[in-house]
């Protein structure tokens, strides 16, 4: 390993290099212990840390990491989104993602975002390793169930990977996924504004546009919508017992 | 002062996460695991921990009920929630329970030890909604 690596990452004098993690997840805990997992690896370095993905993609472009992992699941920009927006700027990165959920929605979205690695995150201590020595040595990772779901599309041209079957959000621009997010998580317009360097007008342009090509009429339906199409996640509560109503007061 | 913990919740690297801030606090011994609420009341038995760190949403039991079943069985064991749920009427359902403590996880990096420390004086800590911040592992 350590020969395959010093081959792979020597530096112009000769130096073996570390490779170089960009980590982002809105959980400082859960950082922590995807860093104490990966600092076990020699020839691994953390190089920085991102709590949500307008962060991630800041930081990646600042500070050129050899690997980003991102969770799905973060405020302000999710992982996804995150992802292509990365991809975009520079098609090189190598972008591992982790989530909550290996539902074939997430899955697709992930691909289509180019995503070279997948994730669970209830497996990631035993999988993450993994995930990153792939990209290092310029292959992909990807779950059992991802590597199913791919398989079945090749074979028969593709439930899941036909190009002909219309994108999960095939009208909302990348602007608007990212004010969809912000709105979804209760953001007013001006919040909105300040975080993205607009005006207010121009975001309640973008608002204007998001409802009437998704025929939506209030901000329920795009929470709805952001849930379903994987722009927010959330998780769900066990369900609290709720006194009788009725009960005579103490 | 010796804090004997046990860490409860479904993500192992979650679980890790926790263990290596609570580690680092001399005298705080992590002494067992568990990722779900069943094996946590089997674990409480073996290992009698002064604190159990918790989470709420896990398979086969939760934590609620986990809490529910412990207070009956435990009654020294202090039990802190550390959840993603941040939401009051979750946190009073968590103190009804039988929980000492409350702390939301994308704040534990901050208030964990705090909380620790509290509960295992037998004082109520509770935390909601407060912003998360960047520390370098």
């Amino acid at each position: 390993m350590l020969s395959q690596l010093a081959e792979d990452t020597r530096n112009p004098r000769g130096d073996v290099m570390k490779l170089r993690i960009l980590l982002a997840d809105d959980h400082e805990i859960v950082r922590r212990g995807l860093c104490a997992l990966l600092q076990k690896h020699e020839g691994w370095e953390v190089v920085g840390e991102a709590t949500d993905g307008r962060e991630a993609v800041e930081k990646a472009k600042q500070l050129k990491p050899d690997v980003v992992i991102l969770d799905v699941g973060m405020p302000n920009l999710n992982g996804l989104d995150a992802t292509r927006q990365l991809l975009q700027y520079d098609p090189n990165f190598k972008v591992i993602v982790l989530t909550i959920t290996d539902s074939d929605q997430v899955i697709r979205e992930a691909l289509d975002a180019g995503a070279r690695g997948f994730v669970l995150k209830s497996d990631a201590a035993r999988d993450l390793v993994s995930a990153v020595d792939a990209l290092q040595h310029k292959r992909m990772f990807f779950t059992p169930r991802v590597n199913d779901l791919v398989l079945a599309g090749f074979l028969d041209k593709g439930h899941v990977m036909s190009k002909s079957e219309p994108p999960s959000l095939p009208t909302l621009t990348a602007r608007e996924r990212e004010i969809t997010q912000l709105l979804a998580e209760g953001k007013s317009s001006k919040e909105v504004a300040s975080l993205l360097n607009l005006s207010t007008k121009t975001v309640e342009t973008h608002r204007s546009n998001i409802m009437r090509k998704l025929s939506f009429h209030s901000i329920r339906d795009l929470v709805v919508y952001a849930i379903k199409n994987n722009i927010i996640q959330i998780e769900m509560p066990p369900q609290i017992k709720t006194p009788p109503t009725g009960s005579p007061a103490a | 002062m010796t804090i004997r913990i046990l860490l409860v919740d479904d993500h192992p690297i979650v679980r890790q996460g926790l263990r290596t801030l609570l580690e680092g606090r001399p005298g705080w011994e992590v002494i067992g695991e568990a990722s779900d609420g069943l094996e946590a009341v089997d674990k409480v038995n073996q290992l009698n921990p002064d604190v159990m760190v918790l989470d709420i949403t896990m398979p086969r039991m939760n934590g609620l009920e986990a809490c529910r079943v412990l207070r009956q069985k435990a009654p020294e064991l202090e039990i802190l929630f550390v959840t993603q749920h941040d939401s009051p009427q979750m946190m009073r359902e968590a103190l009804d329970a039988g929980a000492r403590g409350y702390v939301v996880k994308s704040n534990a990096a901050r208030d964990l030890l705090e909380a620790v420390e509290t509960v295992s004086q037998h004082r109520v800590f509770t935390a909601l909604h407060r912003r998360d911040s960047v520390n370098s592992c």
